[in-house]
């Protein structure tokens, strides 16, 4: 699927951002307290003083010309593959949520190994999603542990592209070896990445994370793919101003292209962000706002203008509930950044309560906007057979066109059949119990998880991963 | 069977060409006609009807399988009555006065005679009296009327009196079925319908029902 139908930005508003952003770097520069990330920078003549870094001008644009403009993310299956370049569309999870609301007594409760391989699950039967990052902290599992469980439980439940992100060296080194194991061997997992990391790597404003820094970099060391995500709250961590948080995010994300290219030109990076609002009031973050999806598609441009590959946010809301603010919230961002042309657009299922709380049923919800925002960036087809004058001359005036074989033939590629949106009579709907989108969804997440499917890593491979981790879901 | 599967998958498809060379091969090859009709056409169209009411098939294609059925049975016809040991059973239908919404109507009635009822349309705007003149002439075993109009509803009652006050249910053993967007069950009971059916998919339903002895 192609965005580029909606571009907030022009192509001149877009360079009096990059080069606001580039000033920012010449100018002000960013804080690095990782002792190997300002190394690479000294040795290649960044302007340093203390902790300070100041990057050039021809740095960056080494940098973007290094930076490889496409990166294909694979799944397990062929069907999976994402390729991400200019404006390649592709939807999917996201988040490190803490609670998970219950199927049953519809009250959140603290999120488990066990709620990342059915989410996973689920995720591997919904249509529209298109990966899977996992969405939850388990909080059942010790965190040492928890890199390597979390990748396991993820794989067990799907075959799609299975992100997150690592806590240590170590465990990136853990993790690299499972999928190493699942792979045959470390070189085909990276012929055919089925999994990659997110690394958080910059604290907005401007500031290195020490220890995320150190993990990218390890990232990048072996050539894997990374994300370098920065989420600057406007009012608070960027500029309240639009157009300054953008230039801000620019600049940040600009700055971890640069280090990533010093330690390994032409590694797979990915221009991330997920920046939005600060609430006025508490200072939070507001996943719903209308702003949130204006950030993330003029983003989207920016990181296309320069041939990046990007990952966005959208599909956040504010609500707690699958109600009808999570709705609106989430259709409005998923459509103006799907529109815009993000390369993989996460949190675009599942979440609420802007990123803390996931909803079993509400993944379910946001795969029918995500079939509905598909339908709507597809377009509208013209061709001899969809003028249909054919059909419109055999009809007539006065006739019908439930009978014809033009209609018969083209109702299932013309039109998106939603899941769980309900379209029946009032009698229909009265009789088969009056529920409501929450309850439907339900519904079909209960038959989605309760269906018999085997686990999705084979038991061999998986006796051999047990042998090596320890692993503390059942498998087979 | 394997004829009869190829001609229950094609009907599936819609593919009234394949379903007509189909019919043509069986006939072709010395099968009963009866036994083409029930276990190709008409088991086609009785999954068709199942795979609709579960959502896995959407109405135009099943318009599109009653066609292939209409053209199956078209190249059948000439040795159906030779064959046929009993007639299929009259469905008499229209639009009642007032009222010349026809959509809902035809497809009902395109949908009985694909199930092999003999359907006799009244068309559009019937009156009381042109139903009860029919009935009387024709003997159907099945009465149906349609109302799209909320206004031209109480004419299904009116045509229910004009029937009854000749005793024409009792004396015919008429079952009346009635349908149309406004209409619903408790209308239905309201004005003393036999029957009614939601959609063109369940009127077939319910008359297959009432000619079996099955119906209520």
């Amino acid at each position: 699927m192609i965005g580029n139908k909606f571009n907030p930005l022009s192509g001149e508003e877009i360079e009096l951002i990059h080069s606001s952003s580039l000033k920012v770097l010449e100018e002000v520069g960013i804080k690095v307290e990782n002792d190997s990330a300002y190394e690479v920078f000294k040795k290649n003549k960044a302007i340093t003083s203390g902790d300070l870094v100041k990057i050039p001008r021809s740095m960056v644009l080494d940098a973007l010309a290094s930076t490889p403009s496409k990166v294909v993310l694979y799944g397990r299956q062929q069907q999976h593959t994402l390729e991400l370049e200019g404006r390649e569309v592709h939807l999917g999870t996201g988040g490190a949520a803490l609670n998970v609301i219950d199927m049953d007594s519809k009250e959140p409760r603290k999120a488990t190994l066990r709620d990342i391989m059915l989410l996973a699950k689920l995720v591997e039967n919904l249509e529209y999603v298109d990966f899977y990052i996992r969405p939850v902290v388990a909080q059942d599992v010790p965190r040492e542990e928890l890199d390597v469980n979390k990748y396991y439980a993820s794989m067990l439940g799907t075959t799609k592209h299975v992100m997150g992100s690592v806590y240590s060296i170590k465990s990136f080194h853990e993790v690299k070896e499972l999928a190493s194991i699942i792979a045959g061997s470390l070189e085909s997992l990276k012929r055919k990445p089925f999994i990659s990391f997110i690394t958080c790597w910059m604290r907005s404003p401007l500031t290195l994370d020490p220890q995320a820094t150190e993990i990218m970099m390890e990232v990048v060391r072996e050539g894997l793919p990374v994300v370098l995500s920065s989420a600057p709250m406007a009012g608070s961590t960027a500029p309240i101003t639009l157009g300054g948080c953008l230039v801000q995010l620019h600049a940040e994300i600009l700055s971890g292209l640069a280090l990533s290219q010093l330690v390994n030109p032409g590694t797979p990076v990915i221009y991330g962000y997920v920046p939005s609002a600060a609430n006025p009031i508490s200072m939070d973050y507001l996943g719903g706002s209308a702003e949130f999806g204006l950030l993330n598609a003029g983003a989207v441009q920016l990181a296309a203008h320069f041939d990046l590959p990007n990952y966005s946010s959208a599909g956040l809301t504010d609500s707690k509930i699958p109600d009808a603010q999570a709705g609106i919230e989430k259709a409005l961002s998923i459509l103006q950044v799907a529109m815009a042309g993000g390369n993989y657009i996460h949190h675009a299922a599942g979440m609420l309560e802007s990123m803390l709380t996931v909803s079993y049923a509400q993944y379910v919800i946001d795969n029918d906007i995500l079939g509905m925002v598909s339908r709507i960036l597809r377009g509208i087809e013209i061709n001899s057979n969809s003028l249909a004058f054919d059909v419109i001359s055999k009809v007539g005036p006065g006739g019908n066109y439930i009978s014809q074989k033009h209609t018969a033939r083209n109702l299932r590629k013309e039109y998106f059949f939603p899941k769980v949106m309900d379209r029946d009579l009032r009698k229909e709907w009265t009789a088969k119990g009056s529920l409501d989108l929450w309850q439907k969804a339900n519904h079909r997440v209960k038959k989605i998880l309760s269906d018999d499917q085997p686990p999705k890593i084979p038991e061999d491979v998986d006796s051999q991963i047990r042998k090596t981790f320890n692993i503390l879901i059942k498998g087979h | 069977m394997e004829l009869y599967e190829e001609i229950i998958q094609m009907m599936q498809e819609g593919e009234e060409e394949e379903v007509v060379a189909l019919v043509k091969k069986c006939l072709s090859e010395g099968k009963d006609v009866q036994e083409i009709i029930n276990k190709g056409l008409i088991a086609a169209m009785d999954i068709i009807g199942k795979k609709f009411r579960k959502g896995e098939m959407f109405f135009p294609e099943v318009m599109l399988s009653a066609t292939c059925m209409h053209a199956g049975m078209k190249i059948l016809k000439p040795y159906f009555k030779a064959s046929s040991k009993k007639q299929p059973a009259k469905f008499v239908i229209g639009t009642v006065a007032e009222d010349v919404h026809d959509i809902g109507k035809n497809l009902v009635a395109m949908n009985l005679s694909a199930a092999g009822f003999e359907v006799i349309d009244l068309g559009t705007d019937v009156s009381p009296e042109k139903f009860v003149q029919v009935v009387k002439k024709h003997n159907p075993k099945i009465l149906g009327m349609s109302a799209l109009l909320t206004t031209t509803m109480p004419h299904m009652k009116e045509t229910i009196a004009a029937l009854d006050s000749e005793g024409l249910r009792k004396s015919k053993r008429l079952k009346i079925i009635i349908g149309g967007a406004p209409v619903d069950q408790e209308f239905a009971d309201e004005i003393g319908a036999d029957f009614y059916g939601n959609d063109a998919m369940e009127a077939v339903t319910i008359a297959k029902s009432i000619v079996t002895g099955k119906g209520k």
